[in-house]
């Protein structure tokens, strides 16, 4: 097994180089705008165009080989060092530093209560099979994962926040601080919680959604086995036989969507979200990047989901074969 | 997949060569020739792909070969040069004009071909084998909120379709801005000149503009028309090319296992690793998101998991003995893989296309919210995009196209649950 750890060790470290070198090409090979934009202003105001570029390519040592090119942009990635925001006018890492507590604010909560909601509505509507309850819990979930989350974001902000009045169309980003400093009293207060209600409530649609018909699905397989048809003729109580034979080993498969698809679900779903509610995170932070062609801090903001997909990934798989140890280690 | 020989006649040219001949005198010519099925739709494919073919090799080389080097020159000294333009084909001497549909753009050429393959690889079968039809027609018939979906689907295809043909792109009228839908109303002072009827200071919508307009003035509906082609357009190519990648790796690995195996899904393990939607993002950002871009980035980046699916399927149905019988009687690789293992992992396939469908869509949506799709599409996700900043003034714009979004989704989802339930009995109901 540690010959096994080690080798999805090894494989997480090179999917990340591969990921980086990837990202290195495609920079590598499109244009860079803000140059272009350079040649332009030159040659309106009459200089060389050519002259501008050549200049503003060495200054960004963009007239080095490709391999020194490369083993630059390697070296700084893996030191955290990803290059400055010409937009923010600070380091990518230090935009990246403050903008993800925004997210994390709403984001973690979120995933904690969908996990909990997801299983639950799962497991009751595995056991309740083709009653009215599940086909209900099954609509839901179907309208969780079909809604576009940006749309309905827009609705809720229309109905709580034009029509009813309830909450801000803005989001206040003071809200969760003292003095400018971030402050777990002012994170609870009701005045920050208030407009963190929607963002989380759209954000959950989709995950206790997956979650639920997740779980349903793995916990079906255990429904018509014979050790549960065991604990019901010796008797044992419904909720008995619900938490501890059929969750128990459908739990590890379920573990696995967590870190797999929710954290994906979550990332994109809080993208999108953070955009329509304007909350500062990753996400409004990345849109910012696109929308004033910031391209270092684009990377930086995509770097973050993808590097958290890779480890998430490594995680599960490790957690996998520690949990389950009917696994074959050398299985995809 | 097409069925073109017909069993019934074939065994009857043996029997009757038997009864004539004392011995089983098999003219094995003959059987060969009707096995090769050149039959009318067989033909009929291979006339119109040729068609295609020239068409598109003509197109190809207007735009990229002939007059290239002009184009180059007057690129070179043009200081226009410099605009940054979303990028779609690389400028050669402009695409070639046809008599009757004149120039033909990069995604209509991947359209039209997704709908041939539609028509001669789905219709068509579909109506040859009419006892199958019914048959699964019976069974995805109990599923009523998947014979609604398909039936709105049908609907927005069609409408998507044609509609567009015949009628003008939502046009920019700063003076009809804010019209409100027919059924709603707003306060007089929003729209700058109302068209409906104005009683006690509020503005009605009227049937000139049925669900209103933007803040150009763009009819939102004519828009929802458009969009819906540019949705199924995305859907239905964007899952074409995944499929026709998936299930071409996915059976080659499977087929061939070893190191062809070993190279192809450690490859589709690093792409599945990367979330799809940030790949996207990506890859719009630095190539510019037209439609087009658009779509292959889609087709070409999205299909690791039905790869998997495809794999793990068909190394099942390598094992079986019609494999074994196949390669006994001389069957080579490709035609091993395309006529035994296609077809028995076909179910799989149709399943996992339908489900990934409503994952493009929504993509899409989402990028051209996001601003990254292509400003004058009027795409579903971009109309939503311009209502965004008037949601206390003009309710109406980015909700009602977000309906036909959300509608379209739901309805495809439904439809690819049913399809697994009519068509997949090894996966029992579930997710």
């Amino acid at each position: 097994m540690k010959w096994y750890i080690f080798k999805r060790l090894l494989w997480a470290g090179v999917a990340t180089m591969v990921v980086l070198t990837i990202t290195f090409v495609l920079m590598y090979l499109t244009p860079d705008t803000r140059i272009m934009e350079l040649e332009f202003q030159a040659a309106q105001s009459g200089t060389d165009p050519e002259q501008a570029r050549q200049a503003a390519e060495t200054a960004r040592g963009m007239d080095q080989a490709f391999h020194i090119q490369y083993i630059d942009f390697m070296q700084n990635m893996l030191s955290f060092n990803w290059g400055w925001s010409d937009s923010r006018s600070e380091p990518v890492i230090d935009a990246l530093a403050s903008a993800i507590p925004y997210s994390m604010m709403y984001g973690v909560p979120a995933v904690i209560i969908s996990t909990i909601i997801g299983i639950v509505i799962g497991l009751y509507s595995a056991v309740n099979q083709y009653t009215r309850g599940d086909y209900v819990a099954t609509f839901v979930a179907f309208f969780g994962i079909s809604i576009p989350n940006f749309w309905f974001a827009i609705i809720l902000l229309v109905i709580f926040g034009t029509w009813l009045g309830w909450v801000d169309l803005l989001f206040d980003t003071q809200a969760s601080k003292i003095d400018g400093e971030w402050a777990l009293r002012a994170i609870v207060s009701w005045e920050n919680v208030k407009q963190l209600i929607l963002p989380m409530f759209v954000l959950m649609t989709a995950s206790v959604a997956s979650m639920m018909r997740y779980t349903r699905a793995e916990a079906l397989e255990y429904v018509e086995s014979d050790f549960i048809k065991t604990a019901k003729a010796k008797g044992v109580s419904e909720r008995t036989i619900v938490a501890k034979h059929i969750f128990r080993p459908a739990s590890i498969p379920i573990a696995t969507i967590l870190v797999g698809d929710i954290l994906g679900i979550v990332f994109v779903g809080s993208y999108l979200i953070e955009v329509v509610f304007g909350i500062p995170g990753l996400g409004y932070l990345s849109f910012d990047a696109i929308m004033s062609q910031d391209t270092a801090l684009v990377f930086g903001t995509v770097f973050v989901p993808v590097f958290v997909a890779i480890i998430g990934n490594l995680a599960q798989d490790i957690a996998y074969v520690i949990l389950d140890p009917r696994i074959k280690y050398g299985d995809r | 997949m097409s069925v073109d020989t017909d069993p019934t006649t074939q065994s009857a040219n043996v029997r009757k060569d038997a009864d004539s001949v004392t011995f089983e005198d098999v003219n094995w010519d003959e059987i060969d020739g009707t096995a090769r099925g050149f039959t009318r739709t067989r033909i009929a494919w291979y006339a119109i792909m040729g068609t295609y073919l020239l068409a598109l090799l003509n197109d190809l080389f207007n735009r990229f070969a002939e007059g290239a080097y002009q184009r180059t020159v007057a690129f070179i000294t043009d200081t226009s040069r410099y605009q940054v333009e979303t990028p779609g084909f690389i400028p050669g001497a402009g695409p070639a004009e046809y008599p009757l549909v004149g120039e033909i753009g990069g995604v209509t050429w991947l359209w039209s071909l997704t709908l041939l393959v539609g028509v001669f690889y789905v219709a068509i079968p579909l109506y040859q084998n009419q006892r199958m039809t019914a048959y699964y027609w019976r069974e995805f018939k109990k599923n009523k909120a998947a014979v609604i979906s398909l039936i709105y689907l049908a609907i927005i295809f069609a409408i998507g379709l044609t509609v567009p043909r015949f009628m003008d792109p939502p046009e920019v009228e700063p003076v009809l801005a804010y019209q409100p839908p027919v059924w709603g109303s707003v306060r007089e002072t929003v729209p700058i000149q109302c068209v409906g009827p104005v009683s006690g200071g509020e503005c009605h919508g009227s049937w000139a503009h049925p669900f209103g307009t933007t803040h150009q003035g763009k009819d939102i509906l004519i828009s929802i028309v458009y969009g819906m082609e540019i949705s199924m357009q995305v859907g239905l190519i964007g899952m074409f090319l995944t499929i026709l990648i998936a299930t071409t790796v996915g059976l080659t690995a499977a087929y061939f296992g070893g190191y062809v195996d070993e190279i192809l899904f450690r490859y589709v393990d690093i792409q599945i690793t990367f979330p799809t939607f940030f790949l996207y993002l990506l890859v719009v950002y630095l190539v510019g998101g037209s439609l087009f871009v658009m779509i292959i980035i889609f087709g070409v980046l999205g299909w690791g998991g039905i790869a998997r699916i495809v794999r793990s399927e068909a190394l099942q149905r390598r094992e079986e003995e019609y494999i074994m019988a196949a390669k006994n009687a001389g069957a080579g690789g490709l035609w091993t893989m395309r006529r035994h293992l296609l077809p028995n992992v076909s179910n799989s396939v149709i399943t996992a296309a339908t489900l990934v469908i409503p994952g493009l869509i929504l993509a899409e949506a989402a990028l051209a919210f996001l601003g990254l799709g292509d400003p004058r599409l009027p795409s579903w996700g971009e109309t939503i995009a311009d209502g965004r900043s008037d949601l206390d003034r003009a309710w109406w714009i980015s909700t009602i196209p977000g309906v036909f979004l959300f509608m379209t989704i739901l309805a495809f989802n439904f439809l690819g649950d049913a399809l697994r339930d009519a068509l997949d009995p090894r996966q029992g109901g579930g997710e």
